[in-house]
């Protein structure tokens, strides 16, 4: 400090508050105390008795806080450590099963391509198939949409206990929105789309569970990106025609969602989750050819 | 030392006793706990200046504590509850740490 404040001057009284709060530490009463009792100290009877009942109760409400913060501390933290833990491992279970499935699928398109013959009607199927089925990676061009929740209200300045925002009121966008689009996209002429990188097949089910889209029941959130691939020019003019597209826009306007849509040249859209048959059986075997 | 012995018979004490906390004293425990821990810094460090008066120690304990749940009190009663006792906290863990830095000069020289 270069030029210490002039204790006395009246304008310095809240400066000198703050200038006490970091400097004088010990409560002036010591002080006051010492110089009134002087230099000969003697004991006094109450002394020794009022140190140990002011420590007595200073261990003793030290140690009541300590044990009331641990006693109910424990149950809630157990809980929630053992979901988070079995939520982790079942999320590295699915992660391994994941990269599993891809290297199967990876040995299984080696072993088809050995197999079948180049070139050959067959194998041109397969990749059409494949392709409809949502099995195979693909890129061309198209369009992204997106699809936005509004931002969460800040809390309110009046004090308001956290958490009281309405779920209506910040997940406005649900299952059925997603999918009013994916459809008016289909019906617009994409030929492969995704919703946040999960590729639809034909068995692909968009709904909706607690506050999470669930798109083949991996949940996904706020902003949904859905790709479409498809002649790209013929897609978006589609599209921005459709009433799906007026309605989000008027949402826009009316509960502040996100929702934009641009055209791309160069998307690619990875392959989708393995179909399983469970109940529809092939008829006839031999005859592979429609 | 008669002191030390104390702080350590109140830590048994409230060990063996666990007592529950009533609902309604549960906001202001932390507070007492931090006005608690001044006043301990606080007569230690006056003890090693060679001031400690027995009667500043535990009437400024006793009041601390006392304004400081009067404050958090009526925080409450107002709707500014945590923000005082967040102002409570503060000033309280100002004067703890100023007075541990003084304790370590007196122990330490440093």
């Amino acid at each position: 400090m270069s030029k210490p404040p002039d204790a006395n001057d009246s304008r310095m009284v809240s400066a000198r508050l703050l200038i006490d709060l970091v400097n004088n530490h010990l409560d002036p009463g010591y002080a006051a105390a010492a110089a009134r009792r002087g230099k000969d100290a003697r004991s006094r009877w109450y002394d020794r008795p009022a140190v140990i009942a002011g420590c007595l109760l200073i261990g003793f409400i030290l140690v009541v806080a300590y044990v009331h913060t641990h006693r109910s501390a424990p149950q809630a933290a157990k809980v929630h450590d053992s979901l988070v833990s079995r939520v982790r491992a079942a999320q590295h279970v699915a992660d391994q099963l994941g990269n599993r499935v891809t290297d199967l699928e990876k040995q299984l398109s080696n072993a088809q391509r050995q197999a079948l013959p180049q070139s050959a009607q067959l194998a041109k199927d397969l990749t059409l198939a494949q392709l409809q089925a949502g099995q195979a990676a693909v890129t061309g061009p198209g369009m992204v949409v997106t699809l936005r929740d509004p931002p969460t209200p800040s809390a309110s300045p009046t004090g308001g206990r956290g958490g009281t925002t309405p779920i209506g009121a910040t997940n406005i966008l649900t299952d059925r929105d997603v999918r009013s689009v994916v459809n008016e996209l289909w019906r617009d002429g994409s030929e492969a789309v995704a919703v946040n990188d999960i590729r639809l097949t034909p068995t692909s089910a968009i709904r909706f569970a607690g506050l999470a889209v669930l798109v083949d029941f991996q949940p996904i959130t706020s902003p949904y990106r859905i790709k479409a691939i498809g002649n790209a020019d013929e897609l978006s003019t589609n599209f921005a025609q459709s009433a799906v597209a007026s309605r989000y826009q008027t949402l826009q306007g009316v509960n502040h969602i996100g929702f934009s849509f641009t055209d791309a040249q160069d998307i690619t859209l990875p392959a989708g989750a393995t179909v399983g048959l469970r109940y529809a059986k092939v008829l006839n075997r031999s005859g592979g050819h429609r | 030392m008669i002191a030390g012995l104390a702080l350590v018979a109140g830590i048994v004490l409230g060990l063996i006793l666990r007592p529950t906390v009533p609902t309604w004293l549960e906001p202001y425990l932390p507070i007492a706990v931090v006005a608690a821990l001044d006043a301990v810094f606080g007569g230690l460090r006056a003890r090693l200046d060679g001031i400690f008066d027995a009667k500043v120690f535990v009437v400024s304990f006793i009041s601390n504590v006392t304004v400081a749940a009067l404050i958090v009190f009526l925080g409450d009663k107002l709707g500014v509850g945590s923000q005082l006792s967040t102002a409570v906290v503060v000033v309280l863990g100002i004067r703890i740490f100023g007075n541990a830095a003084a304790i370590r000069r007196h122990l330490f020289r440093a």
